[in-house]
């Protein structure tokens, strides 16, 4: 009995001092949790000694965690607030921000939906607060197999990044969303849900759009140019709600944690990215 | 003379209704349990081989494997358990066997009735607050498992008292009787006596570990790892976190997948559970009473 539980202690001593591997830890977004994925499983090729942790939870969460200074590199797709800044300061944390990539921010609608074309004001009216838009009629159509012709809103958490985005550039700053939206907690879950909801709208990251979902083009009032989410539009500038993508460091990186990012804003890292459905940063010849 | 009334009869007629409406009930109950089982094993079963269970996860994590979130499970189930199991045990023989009725020691069980009763996502944020920032464990094996030690520690405690107090007071009174002490009166007759019943709270215990997402998300478990985990200061993947990420999180998942994890899940459970009612039945066998 004794014996034994001198080898478990043993081995528990053993399994702690066994380390030669140098840890990263990626935190955030999930807008960006996907990419952050694949750039760990193919970082793997490029300096096997480094094991890149990857988690999500949304930007918030990832600012968080930078904060409390238990992540290397936090993933956002919102920038840093003020106030976020001032607190990882008074926890003797500097954050660094850098820019991986851009993400294009689609409208989803039912294949059913014969909305071709959405402007800023029309989805103010559905997704702002005072907004009167609660009928699909009221937007000049109808919907085949959404009988009760109600605009199902769908919407994100309220610590994700890309909530926080549509609220700043689409509803514009200060306003607030509307009350009773289905806030799911991913942007994967936001598009299953339109792609089963006929009455259903919702928003998120261009990445994550499938063959079972429509995306309208946006315009920004009735004057301009109807502008289709794609990474083109979104590297050109012309499609109205594209946003960037940030990591943040604590300081300016260095060591495996600056090699890591040099690898991703690279010509690899950045076709991955852009493989991924997100716009790169400089323009990448990718395979 | 002992004809049935109509009194009789009626009280009968209904005897016979609630036996049936009971029954129907109970079956139903049988129904949810069948219906996962049955879809998760047409959807994820054909899916899974030897190759699913000893692989990692490629491709943006749709396709390959599932190895280094079963493996995680299975390091942070251990750990739970090397924490838990002997702090639980020595808890409830001290509650049962030294302790008398005092107000500290009805404290205490209330401390551990509402211990079992708080929700797993306060155990979470207790964890990352207590072991990955205070203790500075980092997020890490130790700190997810210590979290999931606490929160399954009223398993034991509960499950190893009941069967403490289930052994026959004359056993230890006879051994006081011998000149035995109190310690090797629990050691000797006390414990191998209840041992089946501690074995179910360890068994409760591990099936509660396998399953919890929550505490585990902020405490050690990790979205995507490119590696094996070493020792208990590294992160891991696990299963529960594994079906969420697969089912919620990445786009372009084949659709058996998250059936398939479920299923692998869902199998381990019960295996353990299985082991244990054998375990349970041979050292039941054993006793002498």
């Amino acid at each position: 009995m004794r014996n034994r539980s001198l080898l478990v202690v043993v081995f528990l001593l053993g399994c702690v001092g066994n380390t030669d591997r140098q840890f990263i830890q990626n935190k955030g977004s999930d807008t960006l949790v996907n990419v952050a994925q694949s750039w760990s499983e193919n970082y793997v090729g490029v300096d096997g000694s480094v094991v890149v942790a990857v988690s999500g939870g949304g930007s918030g969460t990832g600012i968080s965690a930078m904060i409390n200074g238990t992540v290397d590199i936090a993933n956002s797709s919102r920038a840093m607030r003020s106030e976020e800044k001032e607190a990882a300061q008074a926890n003797g944390i500097d954050p660094v921000e850098h820019t991986v990539g851009f993400d294009a921010l689609a409208i989803y609608l039912h294949l059913n939906n014969p909305l071709k074309a959405v402007s800023f004001a029309q989805l103010g009216s559905i997704y702002g607060d005072g907004g009167n838009f609660d009928n699909w009629s009221q937007l000049g159509i109808e919907v085949p197999g959404c009988s009760s012709g109600e605009i199902v809103r769908v919407s994100r958490q309220n610590n994700s990044g890309t909530y926080a985005y549509f609220q700043e550039a689409v509803l514009g700053g200060g306003k607030d969303f509307r009350l009773g939206s289905m806030d799911m907690n991913g942007s994967s879950e936001v598009v299953d849900l339109v792609a089963s909801t006929p009455c259903g709208i919702g928003y998120s990251g261009l990445a994550y759009a499938t063959e079972e979902v429509f995306m309208p083009c946006v315009r920004v009032d009735e004057g301009s140019d109807c502008v289709l989410p794609s990474v083109e539009t979104a590297i050109d500038g012309s499609y109205p709600i594209a946003r960037p993508l940030f990591m943040y460091t604590a300081g300016q990186p260095e060591g495996q944690v600056g090699a890591y990012l040099g690898w991703i804003l690279g010509e690899m890292g950045q076709c991955i990215l852009f493989g991924k459905g997100y716009a790169p940063v400089t323009p990448v010849v990718c395979s | 003379m002992f004809g049935s009334t109509q009194l009789n009869r009626r009280n009968h007629s209904v005897q016979k209704l609630v036996s049936i409406l009971f029954g129907v009930v109970t079956c139903l109950l049988v129904v949810p349990v069948l219906t996962i089982m049955t879809v998760l094993v047409y959807k994820g079963g054909p899916n899974i081989s030897f190759e699913f269970l000893f692989s990692a996860p490629t491709n943006g994590m749709t396709a390959g494997g599932i190895f280094p979130a079963l493996l995680g499970t299975i390091w942070l189930v251990v750990v739970a358990l090397i924490f838990s199991v002997p702090l639980g045990v020595a808890t409830a023989v001290y509650l049962s066997e030294y302790a008398s009725d005092t107000w500290l020691t009805r404290l205490i069980n209330l401390a551990i009735i509402n211990l079992a009763g708080v929700p797993s996502i306060v155990h979470a944020l207790f964890g990352l607050g207590a072991f990955v920032i205070f203790a500075g464990f980092g997020t890490s094996i130790l700190a997810a498992s210590l979290t999931l030690g606490i929160m399954t520690l009223p398993v034991v405690i509960v499950a190893t008292r009941e069967s403490l107090q289930a052994v026959p007071p004359e056993f230890r009174m006879a051994c006081w009787g011998m000149g035995a002490t109190r310690w090797q009166t629990i050691r000797k007759v006390v414990l191998p006596n209840a041992m089946s019943g501690i074995l179910t709270g360890v068994i409760l215990e591990v099936s509660r570990t396998a399953g919890e997402t929550a505490p585990i998300m902020f405490t050690g478990a990790a979205f995507f790892l490119p590696f094996l985990p070493q020792g208990i200061l590294d992160q891991t993947m696990a299963m529960s976190l594994h079906l969420f990420v697969v089912s919620t999180q990445v786009p372009g998942v084949p659709e058996t997948l998250p059936y398939s994890v479920a299923l692998v899940l869902v199998s381990m459970v019960l295996i353990m559970n299985a082991a244990s009612i054998v375990l349970r039945a041979y050292v039941r066998g054993q006793k002498k009473w």
